[in-house]
Protein backbone atom coordinates (compact mmCIF):
# COMPACT_ATOMS: atom_id res chain seq x y z
CA UNK A 1 0.00 0.00 0.00
CA UNK A 2 1.10 3.63 -0.83
CA UNK A 3 1.40 5.79 2.39
CA UNK A 4 2.21 9.45 1.62
CA UNK A 5 5.69 9.20 1.84
CA UNK A 6 6.17 7.08 -1.15
CA UNK A 7 4.17 9.73 -3.32
CA UNK A 8 6.93 12.96 -4.04
CA UNK A 9 6.42 15.94 -4.73
CA UNK A 10 7.12 15.53 -8.15
CA UNK A 11 4.64 12.52 -8.52
CA UNK A 12 2.03 15.13 -6.79
CA UNK A 13 2.62 17.93 -8.54
CA UNK A 14 2.21 15.95 -11.45
CA UNK A 15 -1.50 15.41 -10.15
CA UNK A 16 -2.93 18.25 -9.61
CA UNK A 17 -1.24 19.21 -12.96
CA UNK A 18 -3.46 16.44 -14.45
CA UNK A 19 -0.32 14.87 -16.06
CA UNK A 20 -1.02 11.58 -14.73
CA UNK A 21 -2.38 9.10 -16.39
CA UNK A 22 -5.80 7.25 -15.00
CA UNK A 23 -4.08 4.08 -12.60
CA UNK A 24 -1.38 6.56 -11.23
CA UNK A 25 -4.36 9.18 -10.63
CA UNK A 26 -6.47 6.76 -8.71
CA UNK A 27 -3.46 4.81 -6.87
CA UNK A 28 -3.47 8.72 -4.84
CA UNK A 29 -6.85 8.85 -4.80
CA UNK A 30 -6.91 5.57 -2.99
CA UNK A 31 -4.19 7.05 -0.57
CA UNK A 32 -5.73 10.06 0.21
CA UNK A 33 -8.64 8.28 1.60
CA UNK A 34 -5.93 6.86 4.27
CA UNK A 35 -3.72 9.14 4.54
CA UNK A 36 -4.81 12.62 5.31
CA UNK A 37 -0.76 13.85 5.09
CA UNK A 38 -0.67 13.48 1.33
CA UNK A 39 -4.17 15.31 1.43
CA UNK A 40 -2.58 18.15 2.97
CA UNK A 41 0.59 17.79 0.89
CA UNK A 42 -2.03 18.15 -2.14
CA UNK A 43 -3.99 20.94 -0.86
CA UNK A 44 -0.90 23.03 0.21
CA UNK A 45 0.59 22.69 -3.60
CA UNK A 46 -2.96 23.12 -5.88
CA UNK A 47 -3.50 26.54 -3.21
CA UNK A 48 0.13 27.69 -4.46
CA UNK A 49 -1.02 27.10 -7.95
CA UNK A 50 -4.22 28.72 -7.36
CA UNK A 51 -2.57 31.95 -5.64
CA UNK A 52 -0.14 32.22 -8.87
CA UNK A 53 -2.95 32.02 -11.14
CA UNK A 54 -4.91 34.89 -9.26
CA UNK A 55 -1.89 37.00 -8.51
CA UNK A 56 -2.10 37.51 -12.78
CA UNK A 57 -5.81 37.88 -13.30
CA UNK A 58 -5.22 41.32 -13.22
CA UNK A 59 -1.90 42.94 -14.51
CA UNK A 60 -1.08 46.52 -15.00
CA UNK A 61 -1.52 47.40 -18.33
CA UNK A 62 0.97 47.53 -21.15
CA UNK A 63 0.88 50.79 -23.41
CA UNK A 64 -1.10 49.04 -26.05
CA UNK A 65 -4.67 48.24 -26.68
CA UNK A 66 -5.37 44.61 -25.93
CA UNK A 67 -7.82 44.17 -28.20
CA UNK A 68 -5.87 42.70 -30.80
CA UNK A 69 -4.42 45.57 -33.56
CA UNK A 70 -1.61 47.29 -32.54
CA UNK A 71 -2.69 51.32 -31.70
CA UNK A 72 -0.16 53.77 -32.01
CA UNK A 73 1.04 55.20 -29.00
CA UNK A 74 2.51 58.34 -27.71
CA UNK A 75 5.12 59.41 -25.15
CA UNK A 76 7.07 56.24 -23.53
CA UNK A 77 9.72 57.14 -26.40
CA UNK A 78 12.78 55.89 -24.71
CA UNK A 79 10.81 51.94 -24.12
CA UNK A 80 9.75 52.79 -28.13
CA UNK A 81 13.81 52.56 -28.63
CA UNK A 82 14.51 49.68 -26.86
CA UNK A 83 11.82 47.95 -28.64
CA UNK A 84 12.80 48.63 -31.93
CA UNK A 85 16.48 47.82 -31.11
CA UNK A 86 15.17 44.57 -29.94
CA UNK A 87 13.52 43.59 -32.92
CA UNK A 88 15.72 45.11 -34.99
CA UNK A 89 18.34 42.63 -33.25
CA UNK A 90 16.08 39.72 -34.38
CA UNK A 91 15.78 41.37 -37.56
CA UNK A 92 19.62 41.14 -38.41
CA UNK A 93 19.00 36.75 -38.08
CA UNK A 94 16.05 37.23 -40.10
CA UNK A 95 17.66 38.92 -43.40
CA UNK A 96 19.98 36.08 -43.36
CA UNK A 97 17.31 33.40 -43.82
CA UNK A 98 15.95 35.83 -46.28
CA UNK A 99 18.65 36.16 -48.55
CA UNK A 100 18.94 33.94 -50.76
CA UNK A 101 22.29 32.02 -49.89
CA UNK A 102 22.78 31.59 -54.02
CA UNK A 103 23.58 34.82 -54.88
CA UNK A 104 22.41 38.43 -54.31
CA UNK A 105 19.19 40.06 -53.41
CA UNK A 106 18.45 41.34 -56.22
CA UNK A 107 18.81 37.43 -58.09
CA UNK A 108 17.21 36.16 -55.15
CA UNK A 109 13.82 38.31 -55.73
CA UNK A 110 13.51 36.70 -58.92
CA UNK A 111 11.58 34.08 -56.44
CA UNK A 112 9.26 36.75 -56.05
CA UNK A 113 8.06 36.90 -59.61
CA UNK A 114 6.69 33.48 -59.07
CA UNK A 115 3.55 33.92 -57.17
CA UNK A 116 0.53 36.05 -57.48
CA UNK A 117 1.63 39.67 -57.25
CA UNK A 118 1.49 40.73 -53.74
CA UNK A 119 2.05 43.45 -51.59
CA UNK A 120 6.00 43.70 -50.56
CA UNK A 121 7.26 45.68 -47.75
CA UNK A 122 11.09 46.02 -48.12
CA UNK A 123 13.06 47.08 -44.57
CA UNK A 124 16.25 49.55 -44.35
CA UNK A 125 17.67 50.52 -41.09
CA UNK A 126 21.27 51.17 -42.63
CA UNK A 127 22.56 54.65 -44.40
CA UNK A 128 24.90 52.50 -46.19
CA UNK A 129 24.01 53.65 -49.78
CA UNK A 130 25.06 50.38 -51.60
CA UNK A 131 22.06 49.19 -49.15
CA UNK A 132 20.04 51.96 -50.21
CA UNK A 133 20.29 51.36 -53.58
CA UNK A 134 19.56 48.03 -52.86
CA UNK A 135 16.42 48.98 -51.61
CA UNK A 136 15.69 50.81 -54.55
CA UNK A 137 17.00 48.39 -57.12
CA UNK A 138 15.01 45.80 -55.64
CA UNK A 139 11.34 47.97 -55.77
CA UNK A 140 11.78 49.12 -58.84
CA UNK A 141 12.69 45.25 -60.31
CA UNK A 142 9.39 44.20 -58.84
CA UNK A 143 7.33 46.61 -59.67
CA UNK A 144 8.71 47.13 -63.28
CA UNK A 145 8.30 42.87 -63.45
CA UNK A 146 5.07 42.66 -61.08
CA UNK A 147 2.63 44.89 -62.82
CA UNK A 148 0.31 45.90 -59.96
CA UNK A 149 1.95 44.54 -56.86
CA UNK A 150 2.48 47.21 -54.08
CA UNK A 151 5.35 47.64 -52.38
CA UNK A 152 6.20 50.13 -49.52
CA UNK A 153 10.05 50.85 -48.38
CA UNK A 154 10.10 51.48 -44.63
CA UNK A 155 13.11 52.83 -43.06
CA UNK A 156 14.02 53.22 -39.77
CA UNK A 157 17.34 53.79 -37.69
CA UNK A 158 19.82 54.95 -39.84
CA UNK A 159 18.00 53.63 -42.79
CA UNK A 160 16.03 57.26 -42.79
CA UNK A 161 18.89 58.77 -44.12
CA UNK A 162 17.35 57.11 -47.15
CA UNK A 163 14.42 59.83 -46.76
CA UNK A 164 15.84 62.79 -45.59
CA UNK A 165 16.95 65.16 -47.48
CA UNK A 166 19.62 66.33 -45.75
CA UNK A 167 21.40 63.05 -46.19
CA UNK A 168 19.86 61.15 -49.06
CA UNK A 169 22.33 60.76 -52.30
CA UNK A 170 18.96 59.40 -53.94
CA UNK A 171 16.45 62.14 -53.84
CA UNK A 172 16.25 62.58 -57.66
CA UNK A 173 15.84 58.93 -58.14
CA UNK A 174 12.82 58.47 -55.35
CA UNK A 175 11.25 61.28 -57.04
CA UNK A 176 11.37 59.29 -60.25
CA UNK A 177 10.37 56.39 -59.30
CA UNK A 178 7.08 57.75 -57.28
CA UNK A 179 6.16 59.95 -60.10
CA UNK A 180 6.64 56.39 -62.35
CA UNK A 181 4.74 53.97 -59.70
CA UNK A 182 2.03 54.45 -58.35
CA UNK A 183 2.10 51.60 -55.92
CA UNK A 184 5.45 52.58 -54.65
CA UNK A 185 4.95 54.17 -50.97
CA UNK A 186 8.11 55.06 -48.79
CA UNK A 187 7.69 55.18 -44.91
CA UNK A 188 9.63 56.75 -42.16
CA UNK A 189 9.77 55.76 -38.92
CA UNK A 190 8.15 58.23 -36.76
CA UNK A 191 10.18 57.11 -33.69
CA UNK A 192 13.51 57.89 -35.42
CA UNK A 193 12.71 61.04 -36.94
CA UNK A 194 12.34 62.17 -32.93
CA UNK A 195 15.43 60.40 -32.02
CA UNK A 196 17.25 62.45 -34.96
CA UNK A 197 15.53 65.49 -33.86
CA UNK A 198 16.78 64.65 -29.73
CA UNK A 199 20.09 64.21 -31.42
CA UNK A 200 20.24 67.67 -32.76
CA UNK A 201 19.90 67.12 -36.56
CA UNK A 202 17.61 68.70 -38.70
CA UNK A 203 15.09 66.04 -40.24
CA UNK A 204 12.83 67.47 -43.45
CA UNK A 205 11.89 64.57 -45.19
CA UNK A 206 11.60 64.01 -49.15
CA UNK A 207 7.98 64.90 -50.32
CA UNK A 208 7.21 61.63 -51.53
CA UNK A 209 7.70 60.11 -47.66
CA UNK A 210 5.02 59.15 -45.47
CA UNK A 211 5.55 58.77 -41.79
CA UNK A 212 4.41 55.62 -38.81
CA UNK A 213 4.09 55.90 -35.61
CA UNK A 214 6.93 53.60 -35.48
CA UNK A 215 8.42 51.33 -37.77
CA UNK A 216 7.83 47.90 -35.82
CA UNK A 217 4.25 48.61 -35.02
CA UNK A 218 4.15 49.46 -38.72
CA UNK A 219 5.38 45.97 -40.36
CA UNK A 220 3.32 44.12 -37.60
CA UNK A 221 0.29 45.44 -39.20
CA UNK A 222 1.56 45.03 -42.40
CA UNK A 223 2.46 41.26 -42.06
CA UNK A 224 -0.88 40.97 -40.22
CA UNK A 225 -2.42 42.17 -43.63
CA UNK A 226 -0.73 39.51 -45.88
CA UNK A 227 2.61 42.00 -46.84
CA UNK A 228 6.09 39.96 -47.74
CA UNK A 229 8.01 40.87 -45.86
CA UNK A 230 11.80 41.65 -46.85
CA UNK A 231 14.36 43.10 -44.84
CA UNK A 232 17.27 45.09 -46.73
CA UNK B 1 9.52 34.61 -48.58
CA UNK B 2 7.21 36.01 -46.02
CA UNK B 3 4.01 35.63 -47.94
CA UNK B 4 0.58 35.01 -45.90
CA UNK B 5 -0.81 33.07 -48.73
CA UNK B 6 -3.63 30.81 -47.92
CA UNK B 7 -6.19 31.41 -45.99
CA UNK B 8 -4.95 29.00 -43.27
CA UNK B 9 -2.39 31.18 -42.59
CA UNK B 10 -4.25 34.35 -42.90
CA UNK B 11 -6.34 32.88 -39.93
CA UNK B 12 -2.92 31.90 -38.19
CA UNK B 13 -1.73 35.92 -38.27
CA UNK B 14 -5.14 36.31 -36.78
CA UNK B 15 -5.00 34.10 -34.15
CA UNK B 16 -1.59 35.26 -33.35
CA UNK B 17 -1.87 39.35 -33.10
CA UNK B 18 -5.04 37.59 -30.85
CA UNK B 19 -2.17 36.21 -28.51
CA UNK B 20 -1.41 39.41 -27.70
CA UNK B 21 -2.61 39.82 -24.08
CA UNK B 22 -1.87 35.97 -23.15
CA UNK B 23 1.86 36.86 -24.33
CA UNK B 24 1.67 40.21 -22.59
CA UNK B 25 0.70 38.61 -19.42
CA UNK B 26 3.20 35.69 -19.50
CA UNK B 27 6.03 37.86 -20.35
CA UNK B 28 5.01 40.10 -17.32
CA UNK B 29 4.72 37.23 -14.72
CA UNK B 30 8.26 36.85 -15.85
CA UNK B 31 9.77 40.58 -15.68
CA UNK B 32 7.51 42.05 -13.45
CA UNK B 33 7.92 45.57 -15.52
CA UNK B 34 4.79 46.20 -17.29
CA UNK B 35 6.55 48.31 -20.15
CA UNK B 36 9.74 45.68 -21.13
CA UNK B 37 6.52 43.14 -20.91
CA UNK B 38 4.53 45.41 -23.64
CA UNK B 39 7.85 45.27 -25.34
CA UNK B 40 8.83 41.38 -25.09
CA UNK B 41 5.23 40.18 -26.40
CA UNK B 42 5.00 42.92 -29.46
CA UNK B 43 8.73 41.82 -30.01
CA UNK B 44 7.70 37.65 -30.07
CA UNK B 45 4.71 38.93 -32.39
CA UNK B 46 6.41 40.16 -35.01
CA UNK B 47 9.13 37.41 -34.74
CA UNK B 48 5.85 35.17 -34.89
CA UNK B 49 4.43 36.64 -37.89
CA UNK B 50 7.69 36.58 -39.41
CA UNK B 51 7.99 32.69 -39.38
CA UNK B 52 4.40 32.15 -39.79
CA UNK B 53 5.27 29.96 -42.44
CA UNK B 54 7.71 27.72 -39.62
CA UNK B 55 4.69 26.48 -37.71
CA UNK B 56 3.88 23.38 -38.46
CA UNK B 57 0.71 22.28 -36.79
CA UNK B 58 -1.58 25.03 -35.90
CA UNK B 59 -2.82 23.84 -32.23
CA UNK B 60 0.64 23.96 -31.20
CA UNK B 61 1.04 27.70 -31.66
CA UNK B 62 0.84 28.99 -27.96
CA UNK B 63 3.60 26.66 -27.44
CA UNK B 64 5.17 27.68 -30.34
CA UNK B 65 4.66 31.75 -29.68
CA UNK B 66 5.75 31.22 -26.26
CA UNK B 67 9.08 30.05 -27.07
CA UNK B 68 9.73 32.85 -29.45
CA UNK B 69 8.62 35.12 -26.41
CA UNK B 70 11.30 32.71 -24.29
CA UNK B 71 14.00 33.70 -26.68
CA UNK B 72 12.92 37.21 -26.69
CA UNK B 73 13.39 37.32 -23.32
CA UNK B 74 16.83 35.90 -23.51
CA UNK B 75 17.87 37.82 -26.02
CA UNK B 76 16.66 40.67 -24.06
CA UNK B 77 18.94 39.56 -20.76
CA UNK B 78 21.63 38.71 -22.67
CA UNK B 79 21.77 42.14 -24.45
CA UNK B 80 22.18 44.29 -21.05
CA UNK B 81 24.49 41.49 -19.99
CA UNK B 82 26.79 39.97 -22.25
CA UNK B 83 28.44 37.42 -19.40
CA UNK B 84 25.58 35.39 -18.78
CA UNK B 85 26.21 32.08 -19.47
CA UNK B 86 23.25 29.58 -19.17
CA UNK B 87 23.57 28.35 -16.10
CA UNK B 88 23.59 31.61 -14.52
CA UNK B 89 21.01 32.41 -16.76
CA UNK B 90 18.23 29.97 -15.45
CA UNK B 91 19.12 31.39 -11.80
CA UNK B 92 18.37 35.06 -12.53
CA UNK B 93 16.00 36.64 -10.39
CA UNK B 94 13.27 39.12 -11.43
CA UNK B 95 13.63 42.79 -9.97
CA UNK B 96 11.15 43.12 -7.40
CA UNK B 97 7.93 44.08 -8.96
CA UNK B 98 6.67 47.90 -9.08
CA UNK B 99 3.93 49.78 -7.26
CA UNK B 100 0.77 48.69 -8.71
CA UNK B 101 -2.31 50.47 -7.90
CA UNK B 102 -4.67 47.83 -8.30
CA UNK B 103 -2.34 44.95 -6.55
CA UNK B 104 -1.60 47.72 -3.36
CA UNK B 105 -5.30 47.31 -2.20
CA UNK B 106 -4.30 43.02 -2.44
CA UNK B 107 -1.85 42.40 -0.42
CA UNK B 108 -1.97 38.92 -1.41
CA UNK B 109 -1.60 39.68 -4.93
CA UNK B 110 1.33 41.67 -4.29
CA UNK B 111 2.80 39.00 -1.66
CA UNK B 112 2.69 36.28 -4.82
CA UNK B 113 4.19 38.44 -7.58
CA UNK B 114 7.23 39.15 -4.90
CA UNK B 115 7.32 35.44 -4.52
CA UNK B 116 7.13 34.77 -7.99
CA UNK B 117 10.07 37.81 -8.71
CA UNK B 118 12.35 35.80 -6.49
CA UNK B 119 12.30 32.37 -7.85
CA UNK B 120 15.16 32.06 -10.33
CA UNK B 121 14.69 32.76 -13.71
CA UNK B 122 14.27 29.18 -14.97
CA UNK B 123 12.02 28.34 -12.15
CA UNK B 124 9.80 31.43 -12.82
CA UNK B 125 9.57 30.41 -16.23
CA UNK B 126 8.29 27.27 -15.81
CA UNK B 127 6.02 27.75 -13.06
CA UNK B 128 4.15 30.01 -14.98
CA UNK B 129 3.88 28.46 -17.98
CA UNK B 130 2.01 25.79 -16.04
CA UNK B 131 0.02 27.79 -13.56
CA UNK B 132 -1.13 30.79 -15.67
CA UNK B 133 -0.98 29.16 -19.55
CA UNK B 134 -2.21 25.71 -18.74
CA UNK B 135 0.60 24.34 -20.39
CA UNK B 136 1.27 20.61 -19.88
CA UNK B 137 4.46 19.55 -19.23
CA UNK B 138 5.33 18.69 -22.46
CA UNK B 139 4.25 22.12 -23.68
CA UNK B 140 6.60 23.65 -21.13
CA UNK B 141 9.47 21.26 -22.56
CA UNK B 142 8.96 22.76 -26.12
CA UNK B 143 8.67 26.36 -25.21
CA UNK B 144 11.70 26.39 -23.15
CA UNK B 145 13.73 22.94 -25.33
CA UNK B 146 14.79 21.66 -21.61
CA UNK B 147 13.83 18.16 -21.03
CA UNK B 148 10.49 17.30 -19.10
CA UNK B 149 12.38 16.24 -16.41
CA UNK B 150 14.01 19.48 -15.88
CA UNK B 151 10.58 20.93 -16.30
CA UNK B 152 8.95 18.93 -13.63
CA UNK B 153 12.17 19.17 -10.94
CA UNK B 154 12.00 23.13 -11.50
CA UNK B 155 8.17 23.44 -11.12
CA UNK B 156 8.63 20.86 -7.83
CA UNK B 157 11.59 23.55 -6.38
CA UNK B 158 9.79 27.03 -7.44
CA UNK B 159 6.34 25.36 -5.70
CA UNK B 160 8.24 24.67 -2.50
CA UNK B 161 10.17 28.06 -3.03
CA UNK B 162 6.79 29.71 -3.08
CA UNK B 163 5.29 27.77 -0.25
CA UNK B 164 8.35 28.76 1.50
CA UNK B 165 8.17 32.47 0.95
CA UNK B 166 4.52 32.72 1.66
CA UNK B 167 4.13 30.59 4.31
CA UNK B 168 6.17 32.68 6.93
CA UNK B 169 3.21 35.11 7.38
CA UNK B 170 0.47 32.69 7.55
CA UNK B 171 2.80 30.20 9.73
CA UNK B 172 2.31 33.24 11.96
CA UNK B 173 -1.03 33.88 11.61
CA UNK B 174 -1.72 30.35 12.86
CA UNK B 175 0.73 30.80 15.84
CA UNK B 176 -0.85 34.06 16.96
CA UNK B 177 -4.50 31.69 17.27
CA UNK B 178 -2.92 29.39 18.98
CA UNK B 179 -1.31 31.51 21.33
Amino acid sequence: MNDARNFSDEHLNAYIDNELGAQECDEILAAIVEDAELGQRLCVLRSTKELVRHAYGHIPAGRRKRNGRASLWGGALAASVALVAGVLIGWQGHRAAVVSPSGSLLAWAGGLFAPQPARVLLHLDSSQPERMEEALDLAEAYLAKAGNARVEIVVNNAGLDLLREQSTPYAARIASLASHYEMLTFVACGNAIARYRNAGLDVTLVPEAQVASTAVEHVVERMRQGWTYLKI
Amino acid sequence: MRLLQSRAQRELADKIEASRGQLYRLAFAWCHDAVLADDLAQEALAHGLARIEQLREAERLMSWLFAILNRCWIDHLRGRRDDLDDEMLVELPSPLPGPDSHAESQETVSRVRAAVAALPLGQRQVVTLVDLEGCTYAEVAEALAIPIGTVMSRLCRARSALRGLLEPAAAQTRLRSVK
